[in-house]
């Protein structure tokens, strides 16, 4: 039981996404509940997995697919050990609320059986890259959750003006058939270097095996390292692979335009499929890097931490500045989860970048995955009710009443402070977790950037609750649309997620420290840590007490702007030019996207008219029309030979005669 | 169960079949359904030798005497795990094309000589039985007259072919396709006669006894090139896009496959028999595959008209196949079969993808082409399951191909330049998906213009044959070792 658990946990849902097209079309919607009845199965045999934690050490079932012509295999299997036990667990979870919710929530909408198919071939694939023990079987998974993201975020594929995201006037808008577009070639721009860095290491080690590559560590690392510059090249090609599906800096840009699909389906991208794809990967191979750098003493092995932790970094305080100014409720939410994704990849560069941060960073991260997965999830729902019940995009016409719908309004509110990482909800422990281990590391300058972030992230956080129910209703323009609580199907799934939310955080410490047991043991068992390590622990107060100010400094103004009303944050930012500059800015998104369209996207469309009219008609035009003329010349002056005037003949004549004389001559001399 | 003389019933049941319906001229569009049949029974067998191939029965050979006046002249057919899956992979692709040929033709042959002209579906699905014909008899001929001839089969059809059925100029775009693939053809033989020289026998296997000799490069060079100028490499590229772009579909879909059968060749007689030779070729043919690959993307980006921008993808395609050859590794060889049987399964999709658009809406301008996924999902589907396959997505074959071809690549990098080259190569790729799902958008996404608010869903003798050919992709991307197994040691064998 226990070794087919794994199995159909990815298999259920990958068979689910065709199983409504065979159902007779006459039994109506109830056809999806089979759909969401295979991923529920995939929930249950996901926490038939649960009694296994801890694992000591690993555990792989399957067998070989492809024997390659080089004599090595790629074999066709299950790993299992405590991260992806937990992770199978998490995205089963989550998937299976967010399909519930989609149930009440896609009605009467277009596409629907589409919308099934891939909503569940998503899941499926997720927890395929999650369970695959090799690369090739993982990349499989990898490049199925790419493909499913580009038909769901334009899965109003028509571009009817109500689905158009952006904006309002004068800004532009983006169609979702783009927006699918555009995520479609960065996360695949990704995938290619990912392709390109697996090759290479395969080239070297000789598997594609997760657990035979850590294992082998000592052989091929060392070997890729003899040559200077190598290793690093490897290093950043593979990661182009976690930071373009995570969207992180700079493959970022497809994240705030993915939310042009149905709400549901964002949900999913952001919380529990997707985005939590990258940094799955970073800390599947983490203890390899990690091998590499600290017990092989490999130079360039760093790199990957280094470059980790620094992306990580950058992305949270880049995506949280430009949540601040954002109005549309999913593109606050988008880069929410940009931003808290950069912690997690902060979380895990400096779990390597000094020997002694291993699991307080590891542990930390993976918590604020879990952490952030429900809390985003029920985000990302409630949204969906408050786009549904105001009709608007925008927070700032939203003007939604916390009286007409309560629920909905405290669950939202836990959501987000857990989003803040207020005590003792479930992202505070998380947060702090990743904070005192980039203390510990000694790596100031990263603290002190992250540090300004929780500011950053209190302030968006309640600007966006702040202006989406408390904005003060002067003119009562919302009463032409009656909204009232969201229905039952909707409302329980992120009920749900809300309260464990509390609870999680109620008892964040004790889980963390079982998540900390649980990597503990995992790594000394895999030899990766020897067992005095594990025991270091400088705890310190000065990263809570600077996050908790922070809090503070970031969230007082926003209260006082948006949830008292004491001030109007249009007439603050008319007064002072420095801040109209800033905003500007940061509502161009820091002018990335329109760099990106100058270098990438402008001068391969600009190609288009010179390479077809200019190339490929010149050549076109020298080979199928030049050679031609060129024999009708050679043909036509010919022919001007033959005049027909007897003496010129009898020169030609006299000409051939003198000519077969010397061939005579030559010849017969010889 | 025992067949006799499969592979020769392999052959020569088409061309009884093909010259039968001469008299059948009655049945009009029916006699699709009788060269489906007879492509799908010939399928059938191919399928059987391949069953036992992988059970460990075989290679099946079988050796007929041509000509003994002048020449002594024998002439044979190889099923071994090369030229099989080559040869069955080209004839499901025909079977199935030749079931999408009903309803097209009907349009096609409607339009251009109205409905009286019922011969014309003679014309067509006689002389398509002899493309069929051709196409696996090159694959599976042990002689290099005969594959020659085979060769020559699959150009004069399609020459008829697009004489009497293409589109735009088509008597003028139909000489220009002649004469280029002539001159390939022309060197091709150039370089089997100087073999003969050499080796006073035509036979594939006697290839190999002319190593040592002087002008083994040059039996190389002709044999090479010509096959390059029949695969549109960079500089032989330009009839391309006309040919592919002006055929009609069903048939542009299988030229898109002689385009690629050069891979096959190449392996079979310069890989696999004149290895030390070949060798020589490898850094050129890797430099011109790269600018091929890269030109052939941007080319393709640049089009406006969907036939022709599948046609311009073939060019860009086939050449990732010659990638993996040129690096003259097992991995690389094994992965560009597998990319060429790949991509033809993709193309065949897509090319017949862009001749239901035609044909349902009569528009084969992108510019003016939005939103038909509502009105032909079906189509749409296949649409976006063809630009997997060419650009590598799992679960469809392309992927499969891809990689391990790419581990052929990286493979014979080994130094720094080599590394970048590498690196350059793969970055190609990522034109694909440009130029695969960007059309897509184009033509199925979007707001619907409102003069295509009438159009239908194709019937479903068009897409389900496409269905089918996915599903056999599909096969191949999860099964990989279906393919891989049978081709390994073949090519294992070749390699010194």
């Amino acid at each position: 039981m226990i070794d087919l658990a794994p199995w159909l946990c990815w298999i259920m849902p990958t068979i689910g996404s065709i199983v409504h097209y065979l159902l007779p079309k006459r039994i109506g919607r109830k056809r999806y509940i089979v759909t969401i009845s295979f991923t529920f199965i995939a929930f249950i045999m996901a926490i038939t997995m649960l009694p296994l934690l801890p694992i000591h050490g690993y555990k792989e079932i399957g067998g070989i697919w492809l024997s390659l012509p080089d004599g090595n295999y790629v074999e066709f299997a299950i790993l299992i050990d405590n991260l992806s036990i937990i992770l199978t667990n998490l995205v089963a979870f989550l998937s299976l609320l967010i399909l519930i919710y989609s149930y009440k929530y896609m009605e009467g909408e277009p596409g629907e059986d589409r919308y099934w198919f891939f909503m569940s071939l998503f899941v499926g694939g997720m927890l395929i890259l999650i369970l695959a023990n090799n690369l090739i079987f993982f990349f499989i998974g990898w490049k199925i959750v790419g493909l499913c993201s580009f038909a769901l975020i334009s899965h109003y594929y028509s571009d009817e003006r109500k689905y158009w995201i952006g904006g309002p006037e004068p800004y532009p808008f983006q169609k979702p058939s783009r927006c699918g577009l555009k995520a479609l070639f960065v996360t695949t721009l990704g995938d290619v270097a990912l392709l390109a860095s697996i090759i290479i290491i395969y080239l070297y080690s000789g598997t594609f095996s997760f657990m035979k590559l850590y294992e082998n560590v000592n052989i091929w690392m060392s070997e890729i390292a003899k040559t200077p510059g190598l290793l690093t090249i490897t290093i950043l090609l593979f990661l182009c692979g976690p930071f373009s599906k995570s969207a992180q800096f700079p493959f970022h840009e497809w994240l705030p335009e993915a939310m042009s699909g149905p709400t549901p389906v964002s949900a999913l991208i952001h919380a529990a499929t997707m985005v939590k794809a990258g940094v799955y990967l970073v800390a599947r191979v983490l203890p390899i890097f990690y091998f590499g750098t600290w017990i092989l003493g490999i130079k360039e092995a760093y790199n990957f931490f280094l470059i980790v932790a620094i992306i990580g970094g950058f992305t949270a305080f880049l995506a949280a500045t430009q949540a601040m100014v954002a109005i549309e409720l999913k593109k606050v939410l988008a880069y929410s989860t940009m931003s808290v994704i950069g912690y997690m990849m902060l979380g895990l560069g400096i779990a390597g970048i000094s020997s002694e941060t291993l699991i307080e960073g590891f542990t930390s991260s993976i918590f604020h995955l879990i952490n952030h997965g429900i809390f985003k999830a029920a985000l990302f729902l409630c949204a969906g009710v408050l786009i549904h019940a105001s009709g608007s995009i925008y927070i700032t016409d939203m003007k939604l009443s916390p009286k007409t719908m309560k629920f909905t309004w405290i669950f939202m509110w836990i959501s987000s402070l857990a989003l803040i990482g207020i005590p003792p909800l479930s992202g505070f422990w998380s947060k702090e977790g990743i904070l005192s281990s980039c203390y510990i590391s000694g790596q100031y300058w990263i603290f002190i950037l992250s540090v300004l972030t929780v500011a950053v992230t209190s302030f968006y956080v309640i600007r966006l609750m702040g202006i989406t129910f408390h904005s003060p209703n002067e003119n009562n323009s919302n009463k032409h649309h009656e909204h009232g609580e969201a229905s039952k199907i909707m409302l329980i799934p992120y009920g749900i997620l809300a309260i464990l939310t509390v609870i999680i955080g109620i008892v964040g410490p004790w889980i963390k420290d079982l998540l900390h047991e649980f990597f503990a043991k995992e790594f000394y068992d895999i030899h990766l840590l020897e067992f005095h390590t594990l025991s270091i622990a400088h705890e310190s107060i000065i990263p809570t007490i600077l996050s908790i100010i922070m809090i503070v400094i970031g969230g007082f103004p926003a209260y006082y702007v948006y949830i008292a009303n004491k001030l109007s944050s249009i007439s603050i930012i008319e007064r002072y030019g420095i801040l109209k500059a800033f905003h500007k800015f940061l509502w161009n998104r820091w002018y990335i996207d329109s760099a990106f369209n100058k270098i990438f996207a402008y001068p391969i469309l600009a190609s288009r008219e010179p390479v077809a009219k200019y190339i490929e008609a010149g050549m076109d035009y020298g080979l199928n029309i030049g050679i031609p003329k060129l024999f009708e010349f050679i043909n036509n002056n010919i022919r001007k030979l033959q005049t027909g005037i007897l003496s010129i003949n009898m020169i030609y004549i006299m000409i051939f005669a003198v000519f077969l004389m010397f061939i005579f001559i030559i010849f017969g001399v010889m | 169960m025992m067949i006799p003389y499969p592979l020769l019933q392999v052959i020569l049941v088409p061309i009884i079949v093909a010259f039968l319906s001469i008299f059948l001229g009655n049945l009009g569009k029916r006699l699709g359904w009788i060269a489906f049949a007879t492509l799908t029974y010939t399928s059938l067998i191919m399928i059987k030798i391949g069953i036992d191939l992988w059970n460990g029965i075989g290679p099946y050979y079988e050796e007929y005497y041509w000509s003994t006046a002048l020449f002594n002249i024998k002439f044979g057919f190889l099923a071994d795990g090369l030229s099989l899956p080559v040869a069955l992979i080209m004839n499901m692709i025909c079977a199935a094309c030749a079931l999408y040929s009903i309803h097209y033709m009907e349009h096609r042959i409607e339009q251009l000589y109205g409905e009286e002209r019922k011969g014309m579906y003679v014309v067509y699905f006689s002389i398509y039985l002899l493309f069929a014909v051709g196409l696996v008899g090159v694959a599976l001929s042990t002689n290099l007259a005969q594959m020659y001839v085979f060769t020559e089969l699959t150009l004069i059809p399609s020459y008829i072919m697009i004489d009497l059925f293409g589109y735009v100029d088509r008597h003028r775009i139909a000489m220009m396709y002649f004469i280029w693939n002539h001159i390939g053809a022309a060197m091709f033989l150039i370089g089997i006669t100087l073999a003969y020289i050499g080796t006073g026998s035509f036979e594939v296997f006697a290839l190999r006894n002319l190593i040592g000799n002087n002008f083994a490069i040059w039996v190389c060079f002709f044999i090479l090139v010509g096959w390059l100028v029949k695969m549109a490499v960079f500089g032989f590229h330009v009839w391309l896009p006309w040919a592919h772009g002006e055929h009609p579909t069903s048939i542009a879909a299988i030229i898109a496959t002689i385009v690629g059968l050069g891979n096959y060749v190449i392996v079979r007689l310069l890989y696999g028999e004149l290895f030390s030779v070949f060798k020589i070729f490898s850094i050129p043919l890797l430099i011109i595959a790269i600018i091929t690959m890269i030109y052939g993307g941007f080319l393709s980006i640049a089009q406006d008209d969907m036939k022709r921008l599948y046609a311009c993808s073939t060019i860009s395609q086939t050449a990732y196949s010659i990638l993996g050859i040129a690096t003259l590794t097992v991995m690389g060889v094994v992965g560009g079969i597998f990319y060429f049987l790949s991509h033809i399964l993709g193309k065949c999709v897509l090319f017949s993808v862009a001749g239901i658009v035609l044909c349902q809406t009569g528009i084969r301008d992108m510019r003016k082409l939005g939103g038909l996924a509502r009105k032909m999902p079906l189509t749409a589907t296949l649409c976006i399951l063809g630009s997997m396959v060419l650009s590598a997505f799992p679960p469809l074959s392309g992927f499969q191909g891809e990689w391990i071809m790419f581990v052929g690549v990286f493979k014979e990098a080994g130094s720094f330049m080599g590394l970048i080259v590498a690196l350059v190569a793969i970055f190609a790729t990522f034109l694909t998906v440009i130029y695969t799902f960007w059309p897509v958008i184009r033509v199925f996404f979007g707001p619907l213009p409102s003069e295509l608010e009438n159009v239908k869903e194709a019937p479903l003798t068009m897409t389900l044959p496409l269905f089918m050919l996915m599903f056999i992709s599909f096969i191949l991307g999860i099964y990989p070792e279906s393919l891989v197994a049978l081709i390994t040691p073949v090519i294992k064998a070749m390699t010194p």
